[in-house]
Order: structure tokens, then C-alpha cells, then sequence
């Protein structure tokens, strides 16, 4: 089972581990007003504990960058979602690199962390690199050096350097959550977006066992 | 504690034993208990040695007992080489002899099943606190107390690196290979099924004992993983552990849904826990053995080394192996330049950077006015001594330099790449006779340059 958007939020939320500022819309009255408040580009998105892959379904709607295309794009997601007993959600499009974290718990070894370029790097060459978890900063920082495309993290061209300090802080509180949360199976923060100035996670994964929402529901 | 100190303290009585009994003790042509008599006999000098046959009188001309309880003196050490369905009747005799441990050599339980499983379970209910080795295995060897308990082809030569195993097949023939070369072992131990003593267990034990500089692991799984990163952890402090991961490419076992969850296969885990861990990984036999060596006999140095040769392709071939890895070439100093100028054995065309190329035609005296004008540079932390083979080229002498002058620069590695075959034989016998180690392909040379450079 996987968390929904606001779950997943108050528990990565709850391990410092931030998270964009996200709505939850209806209507077009609803979504309107949120673009008023986040203003363009936008995306919209889908949200359901049952959907492990949203974009292969048109569950995501990227690059907004109007009221019309606002609209027209609401109107296009509103069947799918219904389709899907889903929810929307609607978040403001930042520019950075797209970063993949993960962590998952191995049957040998135990909690581990993953950490990578997103895209294309993650599926097609498979740049990331593996930690067992809980991690120190210093390992942290070893991790993200560790992978092919580190070089892009540190400002290639005229791209500025992205906040590496900041990524390893996350790194090593996501490390801390597979290590502590015992119900938590699989985490996959893909996207985080990060740029010179601020790591945001996007999009998040979460799978669960049985027990989580009742160990959650007595706290 | 103390519990913890009196079970070293029988561990190692029971890895040095004074006695030994052999159950399953035969001289029948091709058979286990055949290799394992000729293999303990070579001991013969260091321990007593009983062997146990109820269908036989005499086994290679000694007298057998046809039970374990029937020898009167104490056993420390019992060897079991007998069916599997027959093992657990041997291990009540050994519980009933109170020997203070057993290696099983036997095949036939957990690796086969189910049904394996619990006769194992049973044997070990039965030994309780007797030292358990196996089962399924090959057994453990240590060159310098001539012990062999295990059917390998032969003894090794005595060395520095210990190999532990769980292939015990693999051990065998890494013996035949190093009998033709000269590094040798401490301890070659084969793990099998770890129903008693884990592989942790002799990690640590191995980590302990002082001929062993440098520890060559071939794995295809651990059981205990959290278990197995913090000993490893631990014993890297101390020693180097070289690791050869066998079965990569099996994908992980559950069904996977998420991004990490895929990409975690067990390749990946096994290499991150290995590094996390501080351990080093090598990707072939020849490489663990390879790099093994390096750090069973060099120290350690900072990034920054030296490279002479006389052969432009090897030294450029060198370099940019260097360069992939992340060994760095220092810049040659004035000083450094103005020595090898002025010697005037070394032609005036020479290369003037590192790597400092001697010309092909170099003899001796070109080969220690490079070597003692670079390792004297402060900044060249390590050297690697390329020699390709000419007419004139003067292998055994050039060996000597090289040895002369490790002797007299003690943290400074060297590594000899002396390349060919029939001719520098002698050479690299001498080389490594004196801990110079020597690699045939400068590809395999930076590779154990690599692992002794810091970053």
C-alpha cells in the first residue's frame, strides 16, 4: 500500500525532510485561486494510494503556464482522476536538477539509502549509489560523490553549484526514517528538486505494510 | 569477557591441535579420507595423528581404531569424513570423547534441503559446545603450524594473506596457482554451511593471529548481513580485507514496486555494504590475489607517485591507467631533473616529466639514477618500476636496485612491472622473495597501487 500525498508529507515532514508546498483542488474555482497564490508554470498531478505509476496513465500534467492551459489541463485530468478514484494535487514547477532518493529495507542487511540523478540518469544508466542506513553526513557526502553524474550537482557550464550541504542533511534524515520506521517497506523521493538555493521533495512514494495507519492512528 | 577470552583461548587451541583424529580415515585411491590422511601425515612431526576405520586394520600403514572413544589420549581436533546419514552417530562419539572440536567435512545437509537441514540441527544439538567447522566443506590449512585438515591437492607455501572461502573447489586450485608464484598463506579456511563457527567468527579469529597481514574473502552470500557489515567494520581498522562477490547478477528476491526497491539488486547492496564497511573490492580471482599481495607487503602512502621506465607504450599505458584510477603523477622538481641531468648515464633526450623514460637501451646504472633521483623527491610517495624487456636490459640487477632501495626508503611502496615471461622469471622471483611485489600487465600493477594510495 502506498501513502497518500498528505501522509506521505506529514511524515517526511515530521523527519525534516521538506517538502513543496502542495494543494489538494476539486473544482476549477479551487484550482484558480491557487494559481493566483503560486503562480505559473504549474503542474498538475494525481493522487491515490493505488496509482504506483502516475505518468503512465497521463496522471501528470507538467509546464502550465496559463489560466487557459490551466483549465484545459483540469478538464483532462478531472476524467483520469475520476477514472481512478483519485485525488489532485497542484504544485508550483521549480527549476533545478531532478535528484532520486530512496530507501528501502533489504531481507539481508537490513535499512538502506539510495541516492541519484533523476530521469533519465536513474533508468536508463542506473547512476546511484547504496548506503545502509542510518548514515553520518560524511558518508552522505561520500554517497552523492560517489555517482558518475556529480559533476552536474557541482555547476557544469553556466549552471550554478546546487546545495550539496543541504542534500546531505536530507540524505541522512531519510536514513534515519527507513532505520526507525518499522512499517515503512520502500521509499522513493523522485523528484526532489534541488537548485543554489533550496531541496524540495516533489514527489513521494511511500510503501507500507499492514500495520502502519494503526501504529499512526494511536500516536 | 573472560567467558569471551576463554573461548579464544580454546579456539586457538583447538586451530593448533596437539592431537588428531581422522574418522573416515581410508587409503582408498580418489577418496577424501584418502587426501585428508596424506594431507594431516605431513604434520606428523607437529601433533599426533589418529586415524578411525571400523572396516579397516590399517590406513596407509598405520594402525586405525575402529571408534573415536576407543584412543586413550585427549583429541583436540576431529575431522569427519564420513556419509552424512552416518554423521550424527560420529558426532555422539565425539560429544562422549569430549574433544574440544570437529571440522565436518561431509556434504549433504543444509546446501541440499530441507531434510539436510534438520540432521544438521541434529548433529549440532548433539556437539552442544564443541567447536563446529562445516559442515560441507574443504576444510582449513595453516602453512606454518603444518596444518592441512582437508582434502586440498596440497599445502601451500607459507605467506601473509589468510583466504577464507565458501567455495571450498576455488580454494583448491588458487593453492596449485600460488605454489607457481611466491606469495603464500597464513590461514586457507573453507567455511561450508557455518552450522558452528561463522564466517564472522574466523574473520575475527584471522584478524587476531599475527602471521596474517592482509585477509582475501570470496563470498556468494552472507546470513547474518547486519552482523557481517560490523565485523567487517571492525576487522577493517585493524587489517585489509580484500572481497571477491561471487553471484552478482541475481535480481532482488521480492517483488518490487518501487524506483529503489529495483534498483537495489543484490550486485549493488553487497558492493555498498563492502565499501561502507571499508573493505576492498576486487572483480576477479587473479585481481584479489593481485591486490592481496600489494597490501600484504607495502605500506600505505599518500596520493602522488613515480613512474620509470624503459619503454615509452608501458609508461604511457601506465599513465593513463593512472589517470582512470585517480593516482596522481607528481611534477617533477628542478632538483629532481637536475639529478638525472647530471649523471650523465641517462641519455639527454629523456622524457624530463614523469613518467621518467630511461630509453630502451637502459642498463642498470640508468635505472638507479632514476629511482634513487625520484624517490628522494619529497612529494613521490610510491614508485612504479617498469621494465620491458631488451636485449641489454639487465633484469637481475635492476631487481636488486629495487629491493636496495625499498630497504632504505621503508614507506615509500614500489611495484615492479617487470613484463615478459622466460627471462625475468629469475628477476621477479627475486623481486618478490624480498616483497617487492611484481605484475605482469601494468593494468594490474595500478590496480594494487590504487588500493594502497589514500585518497
Amino acid at each position: 500500500m502506498l501513502l497518500t500525498f498528505n501522509e506521505a508529507e506529514k511524515i517526511l515532514k515530521k523527519y525534516k525532510i521538506p517538502v513543496i508546498t502542495t494543494g489538494m483542488v476539486s473544482n476549477e474555482k479551487e484550482t484558480i485561486e491557487f494559481s493566483k497564490k503560486l503562480g505559473f508554470p504549474l503542474v498538475l498531478k494525481l493522487d491515490s494510494p493505488y496509482i504506483l505509476h502516475k505518468t503512465d496513465i497521463g496522471g501528470v500534467i507538467l509546464d502550465i503556464k496559463n489560466k487557459e492551459e490551466l483549465k484545459s489541463g483540469l478538464v483532462k485530468i478531472s476524467k483520469i482522476a475520476k477514472k481512478y478514484k483519485a485525488e489532485i494535487l497542484i504544485q508550483k514547477q521549480i527549476p533545478g536538477i531532478y535528484i532520486i532518493m530512496g530507501a528501502k529495507k533489504d531481507p539481508v542487511f537490513g535499512p538502506l539509502v539510495m541516492f541519484g540523478l533523476g530521469g533519465i540518469f536513474v533508468e536508463i544508466l542506473k547512476d546511484v549509489s547504496f548506503r545502509l542506513a542510518p548514515i553520518t553526513k560524511t558518508e552522505a557526502r561520500k554517497m552523492i560523490k560517489e555517482i558518475r553524474g556529480y559533476k552536474i550537482l557541482k555547476g557544469y557550464r553556466s549552471q550554478k553549484p546546487v546545495d550539496i550541504n543541504n542534500l546531505s542533511k536530507i540524505l541522512v534524515n531519510l536514513s534515519k526514517m527507513i532505520a526507525k520506521e518499522k512499517n515503512i517497506q520502500e521509499i522513493d523521493l523522485n523528484p526532489l528538486i534541488v537548485n543554489e538555493k533550496k531541496v524540495l521533495v516533489v514527489d513521494a512514494k511511500i510503501i507500507i505494510n499492514s500495520k502502519f495507519k494503526k501504529q499512526n492512528a494511536k500516536q | 569477557m573472560r567467558n569471551n577470552n576463554s573461548k579464544r583461548i580454546r579456539l586457538q587451541k583447538f586451530f593448533n591441535p596437539k592431537t588428531v583424529a581422522i574418522i573416515g580415515a581410508t587409503d582408498r585411491p580418489g577418496s577424501v579420507g584418502r587426501g585428508l590422511c596424506k594431507n594431516l601425515f605431513e604434520g606428523r612431526n607437529k601433533r599426533k595423528i589418529y586415524f578411525v576405520n571400523p572396516f579397516k586394520n590399517k590406513v596407509l600403514g598405520i594402525k586405525t581404531y575402529r571408534k573415536i572413544t576407543d584412543i586413550k589420549e585427549k583429541i583436540d581436533l576431529a575431522i569427519i569424513a564420513v556419509p552424512a546419514r552416518v554423521v550424527p552417530k560420529i558426532a555422539e562419539d565425539c560429544a562422549k570423547k569430549g574433544v574440544l572440536g570437529v571440522i565436518i567435512i561431509s556434504s549433504g545437509f543444509a546446501e541440499t534441503g530441507e531434510q539436510g537441514k534438520k540432521l544438521q540441527n541434529k548433529v549440532k544439538k548433539t556437539l552442544k559446545d564443541i567447536f563446529l567447522v562445516g559442515p560441507n566443506c574443504l576444510g582449513v590449512i595453516n602453512p606454518y603450524t603444518k596444518l592441512n585438515a582437508s582434502f586440498a591437492p596440497q599445502t601451500p607455501q607459507k605467506g601473509e594473506i589468510a583466504f577464507i572461502s565458501q567455495s571450498g573447489a576455488l580454494i583448491d586450485s588458487v593453492i596449485d596457482k600460488s605454489l607457481d608464484e611466491n606469495y603464500g598463506f597464513s590461514w586457507i579456511i573453507s567455511y561450508g554451511n557455518e552450522a558452528g563457527i561463522t564466517l564472522t567468527d574466523f574473520l575475527e579469529f584471522v584478524c587476531q593471529d599475527k602471521n596474517t597481514k592482509t585477509i582475501a574473502l570470496y563470498l556468494e552470500g552472507v546470513k547474518d548481513g547486519k552482523k557481517f557489515y560490523r565485523t567487517l567494520r571492525k576487522i577493517t581498522q585493524k587489517k585489509p580485507v580484500v572481497i571477491l562477490k561471487g553471484g552478482k547478477t541475481k535480481l532482488s528476491q521480492r517483488a518490487v514496486s518501487s524506483h529503489t526497491g529495483s534498483l537495489a539488486g543484490e550486485r549493488e547492496i553487497y558492493s555498498a555494504v563492502f565499501k561502507q564497511a571499508g573493505a576492498i573490492e576486487a572483480e576477479s580471482i587473479e585481481e584479489m590475489l593481485d591486490i592481496a599481495k600489494a597490501l600484504a607487503w607495502l605500506p600505505k602512502c599518500k596520493n602522488g607517485i613515480g613512474i620509470v621506465t624503459n619503454g615509452g607504450g608501458a609508461g604511457i599505458l601506465t599513465t593513463d591507467y593512472c589517470q582512470d584510477l585517480g593516482i596522481k603523477l607528481t611534477k617533477l622538481k628542478q632538483e629532481t631533473i637536475r639529478k638525472i641531468n647530471s649523471s650523465s648515464v641517462i641519455p639527454s633526450h629523456w622524457s624530463k616529466n614523469n613518467p621518467v623514460d630511461i630509453i630502451g637501451d637502459a642498463l642498470s646504472d640508468r635505472y638507479k639514477i632514476a629511482i634513487e633521483a625520484l624517490i628522494s623527491q619529497k612529494d613521490i610517495y610510491g614508485l612504479i618500476v617498469i621494465q620491458t624487456l631488451q636485449i641489454m636490459t639487465q633484469p637481475l640487477e635492476n631487481a636488486k636496485i629495487i629491493i636496495e632501495t625499498q630497504r632504505k626508503w621503508k614507506n615509500k611502496p614500489i611495484i615492479a612491472v617487470f613484463m615478459g615471461g622466460k627471462n625475468v622469471k629469475k628477476a621477479i622471483k627475486l623481486l618478490e622473495k624480498n616483497k617487492i611485489p611484481n605484475y605482469l600487465d601494468p593494468l594490474r600493477a595500478v590496480k594494487a597501487m590504487r588500493t594502497l594510495v589514500s585518497e
